[in-house]
């Protein structure tokens, strides 16, 4: 079959959304499909330039290409999946959160005048008729799905991603929790530094980069812990399998997250997850003392749940083997055969 | 953001004005609404984005088409046939060219033709026989921005008179159910079916009676309670006795209840019957009130009626068995109390769920906000469009900018 996957891409910045796009297209070209993935950059400020961005995807006529007809499509996330294709199917990561449940949060982007308020439903609208057309909706986890519910009364699937392939093993329960993720906001790794401040029992690595970064630094200086806190950048796969094998745990606690890659990557790698239990996505594979720690999102409790596992590893690993054999489950297979069957 | 609220507001006795009663202090805490005065035209300074509530009561509601027209805004559209609103803003008071006009906007040369024989006293007044053939929506449409529904029924009737603007569907919203007890009524009776509302022909009281005489003859504990103004009390009469049945025994009215009446009177029935046609796009405000009161209904299968899921309501179609069917579901309904209680709880459900006022102020203040900055939004898309069309030596004249154009409106923007 002639696919097109459909992600857009903000430049110099890479996540999990642009891994997952990468991944099923790697997936489908091993299957003998015959595949292109299709991005164009994405810029949601100011005012309008969400809705322009939206237009772009809009024009993009992928119908056929060099004279062939493109027999499916598959979008990912906002505002990739505006395009229009008789056959388009929508694998959806997450909707403009901007525009929904993080509207009034310190990390929303619309104030309150009117130019901003309308932006923000045309947002609604725009959502409301580009996945509402599309043949088939499928999302990358409950929490996607409840969210594209709620907001726009449309039903989808819920299909979670596998992970990326890694040389996951166990070797060492080390004395560093690992934090692996872009660095924004959102992913709130100050709380992660906060406890490290405030038990001393543990070091933190943290893997990843991105427009937090200077910010968490500074916080890290600040908090004295310049000898136990190492920003390690965005690390290849051979360090990040080794950094999975060696920690005491690993963190992942964002606001309300999609879906989270991270915690099944630990749980492969047979370590638990410390989270808490406002994170969204990675709730729906972390469960509390079954397969990690799930705490107030709090820099006590939070240092409380390392501590813990420290002196219990044995528990802690037991856990992670729990959570190894629901992230086994996810296959390629499948999730290739419900985009390209539904 | 500031709203102007034209609407019919309590104490006036029009279901509009109740409707706004409810939502009112509801919207009020979400925006910055002023609700205008009865009569004024002009919009309260600094207005973003005005709603009008538009009905077919040419006494309620013709300031308000008349402010409508002077400054565009949002309709809210309680009713999609507006045939007397506009018959008597126009040919009541004088203006036979606007009524003209209007029956000509409708339905062209042939409308404009009707509505001559109309004022030449050649045919009867279409606002009396076939109002529903010609409904002159577009006379308030074509100064509505954008338009706000209550049914699919009504957004399918305005989209097919070519409105291409938006249209935003927003259920009736459920008036809270205060704690009260069932009124006493004149006779004890095991099972009560309520008629409630303005009892006009459309209502569709013979068909009820006759169907109700069937029933009775099986069950003589069924009473039938009627409430709401009538045209003639000997019309009344006349229909029951038509039937077979007697007032004051099997049937009671109770005229026109207040709306503090209501709901006592709403506990004491079972099952309520809403029978409608011809319809001119409303919703209830009885059924509505009965979904939150948790009753079985049977409505006639049309318009807004025939979107009430099959779980809530038993849809009686417009047609030569119409009297049997009925009599037929008002059966079932008396002689099975385990269905009665299904259905009841199935309404009530449906209240909570679709109805509920606070869902009901969200999808206002999304469309209001919305609204008020369309103009906004747009034109700054347009903005960015239009300069990489010159940027890339494109015109207005181009076939790509059509393209852009339909694209545009497909997504919203």
């Amino acid at each position: 079959m002639r696919v097109v996957v459909c992600s857009p891409q903000v430049p110099f910045a890479t996540g999990g959304a642009e891994l997952l796009a990468e991944n099923l297209t790697a997936e489908l070209r091993r299957r003998d499909h015959d595949v292109d993935l299709v991005t164009m950059p994405f810029k949601w400020y100011p005012g309008t330039r969400v809705l322009t961005s939206a237009l772009l995807w809009r024009l993009a006529d992928l119908e056929e290409a060099d004279g062939r007809p493109i027999e499916l499509v598959i979008a990912t996330k906002f505002p990739s999946y505006a395009v229009r294709h008789p056959n388009k199917v929508v694998w959806l990561v997450h909707q403009f959160r901007q525009a929904y449940e993080l509207d009034g949060t310190e990390l929303g982007q619309f104030g309150p005048d009117v130019g901003d308020r309308a932006t923000r439903r045309a947002v609604h609208r725009l959502d409301d008729a580009a996945l509402g057309e599309a043949r088939a909706l499928f999302a990358i986890s409950q929490n996607v799905a409840d969210r594209l519910r709620n907001s726009n009364g449309l039903e989808a699937e819920v299909l979670p991603p596998p992970p990326q392939e890694l040389d996951y093993r166990f070797e060492e329960n080390g004395r560093f929790v690992l934090s692996v993720g872009r660095l924004d906001r959102a992913k709130r790794v100050d709380l992660l530094l906060r406890a490290a401040a405030a038990d001393t029992s543990f070091d933190v690595v943290v893997a990843g980069d991105g427009a937090d970064r200077v910010r968490l630094e500074d916080l890290a200086r600040e908090l004295g812990l310049d000898s136990r806190v190492r920003f390690a950048g965005r690390v290849d796969d051979e360090e990040l399998a080794r950094l999975y094998a060696t920690c005491l745990a690993v963190y992942y606690a964002p606001v309300d997250e999609d879906f989270g890659f991270v915690p099944y990557e630990a749980f492969l790698s047979e370590k638990t997850v410390v989270t808490t239990r406002d994170a969204g996505g990675p709730l729906e594979i972390v469960t509390d003392r079954q397969t990690g720690v799930v705490c107030e999102p709090d820099p006590a409790a939070i240092a409380k749940a390392v501590t813990w596992l420290g002196a219990h590893p044995d528990e802690a690993r037991a856990w992670a083997r729990s959570g190894k054999e629901l992230a086994a489950r996810l296959s390629w297979d499948t999730v290739v055969d419900r985009l390209l069957g539904s | 953001m500031k709203v102007a609220y034209f609407s019919p507001m309590p104490p006036e006795r029009t279901g509009i004005a109740d409707y706004s009663g409810l939502l009112v202090p509801a919207l009020q805490e979400r925006v910055d609404l002023h609700v205008v005065r009865g009569g004024t035209r002009r919009l309260p300074r600094g207005t973003d984005v005005a709603l009008y509530h538009v009905g077919n009561n040419p006494n309620a509601h013709g300031w308000i088409v008349g402010a409508l027209r002077r400054n565009r805004g949002i309709v809210v559209l309680h009713d999609f046939v507006l045939h007397h609103l506009i018959a008597g803003l126009t040919i009541a008071r004088g203006d036979t060219d606007g009524y003209l006009d209007a029956m000509q906007r409708d339905s062209g040369v042939v409308g404009r033709l009707i509505a001559h024989g109309v004022v030449d006293g050649l045919l009867p007044p279409v606002w009396e026989t076939r109002p529903q053939e010609f409904p002159l929506a577009d006379s308030v449409l074509d100064y509505a921005d954008g338009v706000i529904v209550h049914s699919r029924y009504v957004e399918d009737e305005v989209r097919a008179r070519g409105f291409n603007r938006p249209v935003w569907r927003i259920p009736m919203p459920t008036w809270p159910v205060p704690e009260t007890e069932a009124l006493r009524l004149p006779r004890e009776a095991a099972v009560v079916i309520g008629c409630f509302g303005n009892l006009n022909p459309a209502k569709r009281l013979p068909q009820l009676l006759r169907a109700f005489a069937e029933v009775r003859r099986r069950h003589p504990e069924a009473l039938l309670v009627i409430a709401g103004g009538i045209s003639s009390r000997h019309e009344l009469d006349l229909h029951v006795t038509e039937s077979g049945l007697r007032l004051d025994e099997s049937v009671i009215h109770l005229g026109y209840v207040e709306e503090d009446d209501i709901w006592p009177l709403l506990a004491a029935c079972d099952v309520l019957v809403s029978l409608r046609f011809p319809t001119m796009g409303e919703t209830s405000g009885s059924v509505i009130r009965t979904l939150a009161v948790g009753r079985p209904l049977v409505v006639s299968d049309v318009g807004w009626f025939s979107e009430l899921p099959d779980a809530v309501a038993a849809k009686v179609p417009v047609d030569d068995s119409e009297v049997e069917t009925l009599s037929a579901f008002l059966d079932l309904l008396v002689s099975d109390s385990a269905l009665r209680e299904r259905m009841g709880s199935a309404a009530r459900e449906l209240g909570r769920r679709e109805h509920a006022l606070d869902r009901v102020v969200d999808l206002y203040v999304a469309a209001l906000e919305e609204a008020a900055g369309r103009d906004t939004v747009r034109s700054a898309v347009c903005a960015d469009v239009a300069r990489a069309a010159v940027e890339t030596g494109l015109d207005g004249r181009s076939r790509e900018l059509d393209g852009v154009a339909a694209n545009m409106r497909e997504l919203g923007l």
